[in-house]
């Protein structure tokens, strides 16, 4: 009997055996597929194209975060999902596709933010998608760069004929985080494509002339004017 | 007691020994340490609960603090260019030394007190300071390494395993858990022992001149250098004109407001004895060229600060005093703590009184 109550007391102190969390009720899951163009053509890295000014652009890097993913479902409520931050790059295809697990049967519009919230700004070092060594990070002023576009054009004057946007900043008046919300037909749907067109980077609001603007490295006016446009990429597949 | 009664028990010893060997000491925590605010001080900024101060922090923060390991050519660690003797400025030096002979284009400050401050750098472009040692590591004029690259150095270490695991419970390193550490080792450096920290609390005088200078101080300083930490951590614009190679815009660099032209954190001035050359930029070799720069050298300029446009009147006498007082800030047992020496230095316990 002694023996068998210490064998009970072992276990029990055993640190093997702890409790397990209960598992989540399943959701729906919809998958997000971003298309990465530049107008009508599909955009693969390191090809030329001819943006929306005229000019002649090969573009090398194409990253950007979607943070902070909400639905509404047909009649109008909105729910928020669960806190992720994706970085979305085009250099990674598996990034392309975003999963979500959505509580919610027929879909009105879906909802998310271009770019890191103002919080996760100002805590310290985060993890996953958001490490700094992701190379979307400024540490000399803080903050995520919220999308990163980087190529080369005839048309720009520096070295190597470069172009780099770096569009950052979280601080108003200048704050580049956008909100995007797409119609999404009010469908059951487990799949939603999200045509990114990359000439709206160029054109949406304000006009950006890579001879006259080639770089954007830092917050202020310009980032926040490339940020207006970068909101204007984002249309579904069948309103292209 | 039966033979095979006898195995069951030493089977469940044994099946229990081996579990708790590979459970990742779950139940072996690093041993908490208090953070002590000084009497009379407000409440730090830092958020410690995001980072909890243990002993294993505390010491592996230090490990790094001092790890040449985490420059380019592994010549050169922070405690390099922020040396305790100097307050943990670089002391005798307007601008540091990177890597490659390079030159920083800022006076490294003094590095105390740092849980109550907001944001560093003197433009405050860092917002945390878990983030600030990302610049000095891959700027190309410090350190100029890349994070990965130190971490795998750190990784290829036979100790730093342990010790992360000791600090954080497993022996994974990451960034994460380098700027957590090296902050747990930061914000140990209080220094609240100063002359005029004892006459405040009632255990010394002031001589004279040094009652005289704190008279003066209060007229004519506490408008920035605000008491207890002697600064009120603003940005202001002292009508320093910007050097012309270094063309240094300060605070506009990071809100991008014209507003902000020249503007620089105001500093600390504690240990200020200890932290010369002064101003952003390390113009100023000593404080009476501070003083001259105040009462005669002003360049002022649309955003020069109100309290300074006309410039600082100052006597002789007054500057006299005032340096005197100024000196009753330094804190030796800050600056000769031996838990914040480089390693080897020391016996690693703080001194029981060394203001002798």
């Amino acid at each position: 009997m002694h023996t068998l109550i210490l064998i009970l007391l072992l276990l029990l102190v055993h640190p093997g055996i702890q409790e397990k969390t209960a598992l989540q009720r399943p959701v729906q899951k919809i998958r997000l597929v971003l298309q990465h163009r530049v107008g009508r053509e599909p955009l693969v890295l390191g090809n030329s194209y001819r943006n929306v000014l005229g000019d002649t652009i090969t573009i090398y890097k194409f990253k950007y975060y979607l943070s902070n993913f909400a639905v509404t479902d047909s009649s109008g409520n909105t729910v928020r999902l669960p806190l992720q931050y994706r970085l979305v790059d085009e250099a990674d295809a598996a990034s392309k596709t975003i999963e979500l697990s959505v509580p919610v049967d027929r879909i009105r519009d879906i909802r998310f933010m271009i770019g890191v919230d103002s919080t996760r700004n100002v805590s310290g070092i985060q993890e996953g998608a958001l490490d700094p060594l992701k190379g979307m990070f400024w540490t000399w002023n803080t903050g995520y760069i919220m999308a990163k576009l980087e190529g080369s054009s005839p048309s720009s004057k520096i070295a190597m004929q470069s172009f780099t946007y770096h569009i950052g900043g979280y601080r108003a008046p200048y704050a580049t985080m956008r909100w995007v919300t797409l119609p999404a037909g009010n469908r059951n749907t487990n799949k939603l494509a999200v045509v990114v067109d990359i000439n709206q980077w160029f054109k949406h609001k304000t006009a950006l002339s890579i001879a006259k603007t080639p770089v954007c490295h830092s917050p202020g006016e310009l980032a926040s004017q490339i940020a207006d446009n970068i909101s204007g990429m984002f249309s579904n597949d069948s309103n292209p | 007691m039966n033979l095979p009664k006898t195995i069951t028990v030493l089977g469940a010893i044994v099946l229990t020994g081996i579990g708790w060997m590979v459970a990742d000491n779950r139940y072996f925590k690093p041993r908490p340490v208090a953070f002590t605010v000084p009497k009379g001080w407000p409440q730090p900024v830092y958020d410690f609960s995001k980072n909890p101060l243990t002993e294993e922090g505390i010491a592996l923060g230090k490990k790094l603090f001092y790890d040449t390991r985490f420059s380019k050519d592994n010549t050169f660690s922070c405690g390099s260019c922020h040396q305790q003797f100097g307050a943990f400025n670089t002391y005798d030096h307007n601008l540091s030394h990177g890597i490659n002979n390079s030159l920083t284009t800022r006076n490294a400050p003094g590095l105390f007190n740092l849980a109550w401050q907001k944001a560093f750098m003197w433009d405050g472009g860092i917002n945390h300071l878990d983030l600030q040692p990302l610049a000095p590591i891959t700027a190309e004029n410090e350190m100029g390494e890349s994070v990965e690259a130190v971490i795998g150095k750190l990784r290829a270490d036979k100790t730093y395993p342990s010790l992360f695991k000791a600090a954080f419970g497993d022996a994974t390193i990451s960034y994460l858990r380098i700027g957590k550490a090296l902050s747990q080792f930061m914000l140990q450096l209080v220094s609240s022992n100063s002359k005029y920290d004892r006459v405040m609390r009632g255990e010394a005088s002031f001589i004279l001149p040094e009652r005289l200078g704190y008279e003066i101080f209060r007229q004519k300083c506490t408008g920035c250098h605000t008491e207890p930490l002697f600064t009120d951590f603003s940005y202001r614009n002292t009508g320093m004109a910007a050097d012309r190679m270094l063309n240094d815009a300060g605070r506009m660099k990071i809100t991008g407001s014209s507003g902000d032209s020249l503007k620089f954190r105001v500093p600390s001035l504690r240990n200020v004895a200890m932290t010369f050359p002064y101003g952003h930029d390390g113009r100023f070799f000593s404080l009476l060229g501070v003083f001259e720069h105040y009462r005669k050298n002003l360049v002022p300029d649309n955003n020069t600060d109100p309290l300074l446009k006309n410039g600082l009147p100052l006597s002789n006498y007054e500057i006299g005093q005032l340096t005197a007082f100024l000196y009753t800030l330094t804190d030796s047992s800050f600056l000769n703590d031996p838990r914040f020496a480089p390693p080897g230095y020391g016996n690693g316990k703080p001194p029981v009184d060394i203001h002798r």
